[in-house]
Order: C-alpha cells, then sequence, then structure tokens
C-alpha cells in the first residue's frame, strides 16, 4: 500500500506545479483558472490521504465541499472571461487595466 | 513492491506528467484536455484509498461537467495564442525558482516515516462509502451541505445573467410566432361594392 | 467452466488466474454486443424499409441477412484520410474515446442474478460517471478535424450532451432513492414481488419516459441527431472521418443504443426478471420446458432490451429533428423541473410506504 506521505508528496508536487502555471501564464486568464482547479485538485488529494489513513470520513466531506465551491467557481469564473472577451476582444491580462489610477 | 503501490506510481508519473503539460503547452484545447487527463489520474489515485464515491464524482462533475464547459468557451473564442504565451521564457527561471522552492519546502515538511500515522480499516465488501460520506453528510454537516446548495444556485444565476445578451439589432426569423400565426393576421377581409370598369 | 479454466491454467501465480479470467469474462460480453451492433443496423434497415413500404437490403445473403458484415469489410478496406491540418493524434484518438465509455458501463450491468462482470457497490454513479465521458469523443472529433462544420457539430453535441446529462442525473436520483442503493442487483432486486406490477416504471412513470428521451438525446439519434444534421450541417462532427474510425463512430452509436436500452431494462424494469414471476401459482414454473421460460433469467433481459431498441428505430422512422432551441427548451425547461417535481412526490410515497413497490421498507 502506499502510504501517507507518498500523497503529500504528491500533493506538494502537483500544489507547486499549478503554482508555476500562474507565473509562467500570467497573460492568459484561461491557463490561470486551470491552474486553480489543480491547486485545488492538489489540496482534494491531502484532504482523502488524510481522511482514509486517519479513518476519518469528515476529510471527504471537506472535498465533497470543495468540489461544489470549485464548480461554482468554474462556472461564474468562465461566465466574467466570456463577457470580457465580448467586450474587449482579448482576454489577455494586462489588457484589463482600465481602472488603473 | 505490492501492485497498489505499482498502481501508485504509474498514475502519480501520469498525474505530475498531464499537469506539467497543462502548464506549459501552447494551445488551450489541448490545455483542457490534459487537465482532463489529470483530473482521471487522481480519481484512480482516490479510488486506491478507498474514496470511491469522490472519485466518481470527481469524473463525473469535473471530466464530465467542468471540462465541457472550459473546452466550450476556449474553443468558441478566437484567441491570439502568440501573445498570450509573450513572457512564458522571461519568467519560465522564476517560476521553476518558486515551484522548486515551494515543492522543497513542502515535501520536506511532509516526507518522513510515514506509517505511525497509518490508522486506515480494512472495510468489508458490504461497506459502502457513498452511505458513510451520506450519513456524515446529512446528520453533522446539514447546514454546511444547504448552503453548498444555494452557493450553486447563485453561481447559476449569476452565470446566466453574466452572459446573457439580446442583440436586438440581429434579423432572425421567430419559427414560434410564424406557427402560430392565424387568417385574420395575414388577410383582411374587406367588405366593397363591385365597381364599374370606366 | 471457471474452474476448468482455472485447473487449465494453475501453473500461473493465482493473481494472473484471476486477470486472464476476467479478461475471457470481458471478451464474452464485448463480442455478442458486437455482433449485435452488426444486426442491429441490419434490424435498424429491415424496420425502417418496413415502416416506410419498402424492402430494405434484400441482395447479400438471404434477405440481406449478410450485409452488415459486407458492409463491416467494405469500410474495413477504406481508405483512412486524414485532413491535411488536423490534429492527428487527437483525431485518431476521437473514436476510441467515444466507445470506450459504450463498452466499459457494461462491467456492472447484471445480466442474471449471477451473472455480473463486477458487482460494485456504486454502480450506479459508476454509468453515470463513465456515460458522461462519451461527449469528449464528440467535441475532440469536431476540433480535430479542422472543419467548421465539425466544429459547429461538435458545439451542438456538447451542449445537448451536458443539458441532458442532468435530466438524466435526476431520473437515475429516482431510482436510487426507490431502490435504497447504488448496486444493480439490489435494483433490480428491490423489484420482485408481483411481476410487472412491482417494476418500477410505474411508480416512476415520468422519470422512466424522460430518462428514456434523455437516453435518444444523449446517444445523438433522431429526433435529437443535431450534432450529426446530415441535412443542414453534413453530417456533423464526423464529416471528416473516412474507413475504419468512421466505422468505429458508427459502432459507438449502436452500442450507447443498446447500453441506454439495457441501462432502462435493469432499473425500470426489472432486469432479469419476469413479468408474470410472483403473479402466477408456483406450480407454473415447474412445467418442464415452458416453467423456465415463463420463469425469470436472462431471455427477459434480452427482450426487453430488444423492446426498447425498437422504439429507438420507431421514433426514427416517425419524427422529423428538433431544432436547436426546441431542444434546449424541452431539456431545461420541461425535462428538469418535471424531474425535480416527482422526486418530490416519490419521497412522499416512500415514507408513506406505498404499497407495493414501498411497502417493505
Amino acid at each position: 500500500m502506499p502510504e501517507l506521505s507518498d500523497y503529500l508528496i504528491l500533493g506538494a508536487i502537483l500544489f507547486s506545479l499549478s503554482i508555476a502555471g500562474i507565473f509562467l501564464n500570467r497573460k492568459n486568464v484561461i491557463i490561470i483558472l486551470m491552474s486553480i482547479e489543480l491547486m485545488l485538485l492538489a489540496v482534494n488529494m491531502n484532504f482523502i490521504a488524510f481522511s482514509h489513513f486517519l479513518n476519518n470520513i469528515e476529510g471527504q466531506v471537506f472535498v465533497f465541499f470543495i468540489l461544489t465551491v470549485a464548480a461554482a467557481e468554474a462556472a461564474i469564473g468562465l461566465a466574467i472571461l466570456v463577457v470580457l472577451f465580448r467586450n474587449r476582444r482579448s482576454i489577455n491580462v494586462e489588457e484589463l487595466d482600465t481602472l488603473k489610477g | 513492491m505490492g501492485i497498489e503501490k505499482f498502481i501508485f506510481y504509474i498514475f502519480s508519473v501520469l498525474l505530475i506528467a498531464s499537469a506539467s503539460m497543462v502548464i506549459t503547452v501552447r494551445n488551450p484545447v489541448k490545455a483542457a484536455l490534459f487537465l482532463v487527463l489529470a483530473f482521471f489520474a487522481s480519481a484512480v489515485l482516490w479510488l486506491l484509498i478507498k474514496a470511491e464515491f469522490l472519485a466518481i464524482v470527481l469524473v463525473l462533475v469535473y471530466v464530465g461537467a467542468v471540462m465541457v464547459l472550459f473546452l466550450f468557451v476556449v474553443m468558441m473564442l478566437d484567441i491570439n495564442i502568440e501573445r498570450m504565451r509573450a513572457g512564458f521564457i522571461r519568467y519560465l527561471p522564476l517560476g521553476i525558482l518558486v515551484a522548486l522552492t515551494m515543492a522543497g519546502m513542502l515535501i520536506w515538511v511532509v516526507s518522513g516515516d510515514g506509517s505511525a500515522f497509518n490508522h486506515s480499516v480494512l472495510h468489508g465488501p458490504s461497506y459502502s462509502n457513498t452511505q458513510a460520506l451520506g450519513l456524515v453528510l446529512y446528520t453533522n454537516y446539514v447546514y454546511p451541505f444547504e448552503i453548498a446548495a444555494v452557493i450553486l444556485l447563485v453561481a447559476i444565476i449569476a452565470a446566466i445573467t453574466l452572459t446573457l445578451r439580446r442583440r436586438p439589432n440581429t434579423k432572425h426569423q421567430k419559427p414560434a410566432e410564424q406557427i402560430a400565426v392565424k387568417r385574420h393576421d395575414r388577410v383582411r377581409m374587406v367588405k366593397m361594392k363591385a365597381e364599374e370598369r370606366k | 467452466m471457471i474452474e476448468w479454466i482455472t485447473s487449465l491454467l494453475s501453473f500461473l501465480p493465482s493473481g494472473w488466474v484471476t486477470v486472464i479470467i476476467i479478461l475471457i469474462k470481458i471478451v464474452v460480453i464485448v463480442l455478442p454486443l458486437m455482433l449485435a451492433v452488426a444486426y442491429l443496423t441490419y434490424a435498424e434497415r429491415k424496420i425502417i424499409g418496413a415502416m416506410q413500404v419498402r424492402l430494405g437490403p434484400t441482395r447479400v445473403g438471404w434477405n440481406g441477412s449478410l450485409q452488415p458484415i459486407a458492409d463491416a469489410l467494405k469500410l474495413m478496406f477504406k481508405e483512412i484520410i486524414i485532413p491535411a491540418k488536423a490534429s492527428k493524434f487527437l483525431f485518431l484518438l476521437a473514436p476510441l474515446l467515444l466507445i470506450g465509455p459504450a463498452l466499459a458501463a457494461w462491467a456492472v450491468i447484471p445480466f442474471d442474478a449471477q451473472m455480473v462482470l463486477a458487482n460494485v457497490n456504486a454502480g450506479l454513479l459508476y454509468v453515470l460517471a463513465i456515460t458522461s465521458i462519451g461527449v469528449y469523443g464528440v467535441i475532440i472529433a469536431g476540433w480535430a478535424s479542422n472543419s467548421k462544420y465539425a466544429l459547429l457539430g461538435a458545439m451542438r453535441s456538447a451542449a445537448q450532451i451536458v443539458s441532458y446529462e442532468i435530466a438524466m442525473g435526476f431520473a437515475l436520483v429516482g431510482v436510487l432513492m426507490a431502490a435504497g442503493s447504488l448496486n444493480f442487483g439490489d435494483i433490480v432486486r428491490g423489484q420482485e414481488g408481483y411481476g410487472f406490477v412491482s417494476w418500477y416504471m410505474w411508480p416512476l412513470l415520468p422519470l422512466f419516459v424522460i430518462y428514456f428521451i434523455s437516453g435518444v438525446a444523449e446517444t445523438n439519434r433522431a429526433p435529437f441527431d443535431m450534432a450529426e444534421g446530415e441535412s443542414e450541417i453534413v453530417a456533423g462532427f464526423h464529416v471528416e472521418y473516412s474507413g475504419m474510425p468512421f466505422a468505429v463512430f458508427f459502432l459507438a452509436e449502436y452500442a450507447n443504443m443498446i447500453l441506454i436500452s439495457a441501462l432502462a431494462s435493469v432499473m425500470f424494469l426489472g432486469g432479469w426478471l419476469s413479468p408474470l414471476a410472483g403473479l402466477l401459482p408456483d406450480s407454473v414454473f415447474e412445467i418442464p420446458l415452458l416453467g423456465p421460460l415463463l420463469g425469470s433469467g436472462i431471455h427477459w433481459f434480452f427482450i426487453k432490451i430488444a423492446v426498447f431498441l425498437f422504439f429507438f428505430l420507431w421514433f426514427r422512422a416517425t419524427f422529423p429533428r428538433y431544432r436547436y432551441d426546441q431542444i434546449m427548451r424541452l431539456g431545461w425547461k420541461v425535462f428538469i423541473p418535471i424531474t425535480i417535481v416527482w422526486l418530490l412526490v416519490l419521497g412522499i410515497a416512500i415514507l408513506a410506504g406505498l404499497p407495493p413497490w414501498f411497502s417493505a421498507a
């Protein structure tokens, strides 16, 4: 059987990769949204690993809520993206500076 | 090495590889497809530690719905990929540095002898992960559960109100009105006396 | 049979024997399925032909009975054309993504009281998750073809499948509530009792109808074949496909039809249960030859599947294609509200212990 630390290391690597993703694709809103999904996945991985290895089902309850909120976040994020593209013809983060003082 | 450990390593490698492809690949459509692969791999990893309900829900909700939404949006938007990629090389060293530091620190914290934390219990074949989760969810967590439902409702309304637009200037047919047309909408009966031709 | 194979393979370590036996079982399920798919196309041409007062295929074999094999051979030897600017890997992956789930879902479907490949606890969820993957085959096919008609078809199909999945999921929630289990074997056993009266199709009638119509929409069959729409977007997502990849799309569509029919008969029509078991006196089922035929068994399962498949073909011969906005309206504004209301009604019925379906609990 894989051990708790195996899952935690996997979660850590996944989380770091998604942070790197935000750094590398800082102009592309879509990839940033995907990186956020990856981050939540890494967090969920840890929750489920702890839930199994500590024999406590409540970790999985939290994953359930995270999945719910993340789905809502993705839906609203994409809706904002579509409105953004309609108004500006671009989803480049750098061009969204109309509110800058 | 047991078969479970073997499966764990195969799908961990697949997960990490597809996650790296998500953040580096040029085309956003391919990035979304790699993200789907990442979700699959993690669903298998969750199945391995007996979280069957959440693994299936991950496939159902993320692969079946959220990623379809992503793909839908990405395919419909006409994105200039070249301009989006500008700065990728410039930020590459910084990104790698941050990721390595982060990963190094996290691994340093969590690695070590994990066997002391192993309190997992092997359940019999009649044990249902779905049932166990439901028992907790509908008793101790019933209010958070209701709030989650409200959040989803708000998300639906928000997404619709954000993207709904009526374009008054477009010309299009309204087939329903065409079908519902009655005779008196189109033809007017006129009563008049016959006129003599001059 | 299984003991015989085990003894034959006794020189291998025991883990391998299990794997080999599972592989043999998979082949035993998939091969007849593929054959059934081939002859479903023949049945479709014959039945729709009869409905339209013509003959259908007649030349190959007796009364055209070898036509599907001839078609398969023809498609196998055709050239596989890959469009110049297509994404080659994804282009070839798409048909496999469509047929894979259609076959994988069979793993949890019980053919008989004992005959099931994997008796998992969360079978219903598994099927829901697996069938939701099929949409990727359509989307990827449409995108990888690099053609506007294919992309249009893929977009239509993605929106349609995702929309109808919600109504379908709610219908399955009704089954879950009625049976109190996610295991297909338990769902069928929950419908035992008074023959066809005990089947879930009666207390769940609106959900049953919605499930089947959503199933037609999910498989992209007429009258919901917007994704193909050969008269408006020239076959939609698979317009660029030829030869074997096209044949795989074709196989996947028909395999999905059989899958939806099998699921509907397991969940609403009592799977392998006989419609007469429990209604006739026990002595009837002990008559030689006739008794086992009337009693529960795998043959009833196949008969129920055949009835549903006939409905699929009947729909295609009868209804004109829906318009896109009509499909969306039907899914979101008609089906989903009805399912939600009926779940409420069902909850009350279960709490009240409505006989004969919910009286035991």
